[in-house]
């Protein structure tokens, strides 16, 4: 036969027709994929936004503000607004319904603190609320602060030298740029991208192999005399396709989701411009390929639709589980990431939103290894579509 | 013209699996398999310009027999043709030659029917004008004109199966193969079919070669030149239907179909489920 290319091209142009008309199918991933961007931008920015504001706020709640003069004197010369905290703090912050750290006076604070008692500060946070948590360290710190005020003072009126009460100054130095920063926020980005890409392919990839079994149109559809390779070829470049609409649908969707940020810093932070969607692009575009070939591959084995949306699920816990190697291992990136799909995909994207150069060899490992992935998952479709169509 | 020669079919089946705690149990075991056998040894020979049909009870081998001919399945044994061209070394061809509804009939609901049939127009390897055309012939001979551009979600029984054998005939085959045609469809529906068919016969129609699989015996009276009768996986009688009633010595088709089917074979006959 000479129309190998005829009947690829025949079956992708039916099949994405096919899945372009599962109008209700398409609009949920769509809207899920392409409005996702967006929407995680937007949580983290209000999420960073309300830090920022309660940090320039410069407010310090306390229990028992009329104990504590001196503490108050101290923070009033840090430019710290003091304020009471309300009676039933404790159940506000459980209830998550008020956010800052509240500071507890002892009773006899002025009077201990005189006789050197050393009394008790109490920093109160809930660490399940939290940004108290988060304000909850500013707060300790600047109580350490005070503290350390108190002893230099009353050493120095003894006549002994500052030197000696700090013999070894501590400076901070942090070699994380604005970018590496910002992916501890964004780090969620690459596996919600990964996600729609999955999405994407997932009902495409089981209404052309279990889909064609339930309906009985498989068994008919091998009576015609074209390449039972070449239709297989078609059907995963249809799938494919799909999923890589969806792919470069929601990358791109990150790129207005940036306008929507409400707080500059992020804004300054998360560097995601056409650039970076581009080799989000390189990186994504494989591995839709080769999910579409291994979904159509788990798919096939299943008579019906709903049978193997069952056996699916082994393929979509394996994509939103292996990135998490990245958080579990925490002796920083293993050179055979690059070797294990999903991973290789996280980890590469995550580099990406780190503003760090890209290897073209380690581009080209999760390329090859997504390749040979979706050309065994083609090789397999093809050789069980025949008995699956009897069964 | 389509030639079954001693065709032969057997399958592995699993063994049967005991309920609950038992069956679980049994679950991962391989090898505990039983052999069917679907055909043990069919033959006939189907001649163009004439209906031809395959007349057996459920589970005689028909269904199984017109895979083999569609190269779905390898026979065990024996060899299928058609028009001289053999079906083991050359499937290809002989797909183009053949237009078969088989039992499995589904349709693509998000498509029209037009697409429907186009699209197997274009798998075998048609232009898509000529396709189109061809879509529109069909339409008309199975007047279904006014469904083609629907899409075949929520089409009836008939409107299905219209479609479906306008999607096997697509490429205008010499040799027409059908599976239980008539099953689910009304009387009417039942009437066109056996009309279309009748003047696909004719050498107006194309003088074509028409094998038509069935259980029901009135279909065979009404329609077809020819009759196979297939029972536990064996030819057990060919012939006209005058032929049969003569050589079973009845007068009515049904009592001799009975005859031929279930009782002609005497080492069958206690063997018969």
């Amino acid at each position: 036969m000479t129309g190998h290319r005829a009947a690829f091209f025949a079956v992708l142009k039916k099949e994405l027709t096919d899945a372009l008309r599962d109008r209700r199918t398409l609009l949920t991933v769509l809207v899920s994929s392409v409005l996702m961007g967006p929407l995680v931008l937007m949580a983290i920015s209000g999420l960073v936004a309300s830090l920022e504001s309660r940090a320039e706020q410069r407010e310090v709640y306390v229990d028992g503000l009329a104990r504590a003069p001196t503490l108050r004197n101290f923070l009033e010369r840090q430019t710290y607004t003091v304020k009471e905290a309300p009676a039933d703090y404790e159940a506000q912050l459980r209830k998550s319904k008020f956010s800052d750290p509240v500071v507890v006076v002892p009773s006899d604070f002025e009077a201990a603190l005189l006789r050197g008692d050393v009394p008790v500060l109490e920093v109160v946070s809930d660490s399940a609320n939290q940004r108290s948590e988060s304000g909850a360290g500013r707060i300790e710190r600047l109580l350490g602060g005070f503290a350390r005020e108190r002893a230099v003072l009353s050493l120095a009126l003894r006549g002994v030298s500052l030197q000696l009460i700090e013999p070894v100054q501590v400076e901070e130095r942090d070699l994380a740029s604005t970018q590496t920063r910002a992916t501890r926020l964004t780090g969620m980005l690459p596996f919600f991208v990964m996600m729609a890409v999955l999405y994407g392919a997932l009902n495409a990839a089981l209404d052309t192999t279990a889909g064609e079994r339930e309906r009985g149109s498989l068994e008919p559809l091998l009576m015609n005399p074209a390449e039972r390779w070449a239709i297989v070829a078609g059907k995963w470049g249809a799938v494919a396709c799909v999923s890589m609409l969806i792919a470069v649908l929601s990358c791109f969707s990150f790129l207005p989701g940036q306008w929507v940020l409400r707080s500059d810093t992020l804004a300054a932070m998360f560097q995601y411009g056409p650039r970076e969607a581009l080799l989000f692009l390189v990186v994504l575009l494989p591995l839709a390929a080769a999910l579409s070939a291994v979904l159509m591959a788990v798919a096939i084995r299943s008579k019906t639709f709903k049978e193997a949306q069952a056996s699916s699920t082994v393929v979509v816990l394996a994509v939103s589980l292996l990135p998490l190697v990245n958080v579990f291992n925490l002796g920083g990136e293993a050179p055979w990431y690059v070797w294990v799909p999903a991973l290789a995909q996280n980890t590469l994207m995550t580099r990406v939103l780190k503003g760090e150069a890209l290897d073209p060899a380690q581009i080209a490992i999760p390329i090859f290894v997504c390749a040979v992935l979706a050309a065994a998952g083609v090789w397999y479709v093809a050789r069980t579509l025949r008995q699956a169509a009897l069964k | 013209m389509i030639e079954v020669r001693s065709v032969a079919k057997s399958f592995a089946v699993p063994a049967a699996k005991g309920a609950g705690l038992r069956g679980l149990a049994r679950l991962g075991r391989r090898g505990e398999t039983t052999r069917v056998h679907a055909v043990r040894d069919v033959s006939f020979t189907a001649p163009a310009g004439h209906i031809t049909g395959l007349l057996g009870p459920n589970g005689a081998g028909k269904t199984t027999t017109l895979r083999m001919l569609a190269a779905l399945m390898t026979p065990d044994a024996g060899s299928l043709a058609v028009d001289g061209i053999d079906v083991a070394t050359r499937p290809r061809e002989v797909l183009a030659r053949l237009g078969m509804l088989s039992d499995a009939r589904g349709l693509y609901p998000r498509l029209t029917a037009r697409e429907n049939i186009v699209y197997y127009g274009a798998l075998q390897g048609m232009e898509k004008d000529a396709a189109d055309a061809r879509a529109q012939d069909l339409g008309r001979m199975f007047e279904m004109t006014a469904l083609l551009d629907r899409r075949t979600d929520g089409f009836s029984q008939g409107e299905r199966m219209k479609t479906a054998l306008a999607r096997a005939l697509v490429h205008d085959p010499e040799n027409i193969v059908l599976d239980e045609p008539t099953n689910g469809l009304d009387v009417l529906a039942t009437r066109a079919l056996r009309e279309s068919l009748r003047w696909l016969r004719t050498p107006a129609g194309g003088s074509k070669c028409i094998v038509f699989s069935t259980h029901i015996m009135q279909e065979v009276e009404r329609l077809c030149d020819s009759v196979v009768v297939v029972a536990h996986g064996r030819t057990v009688a060919a012939g006209t239907v005058p032929e049969l009633l003569a050589q079973t010595g009845e007068t009515d088709f049904e009592e001799a179909f009975v005859k031929l089917a279930f009782v002609a074979d005497p080492a069958l006959a206690g063997a018969a489920p």
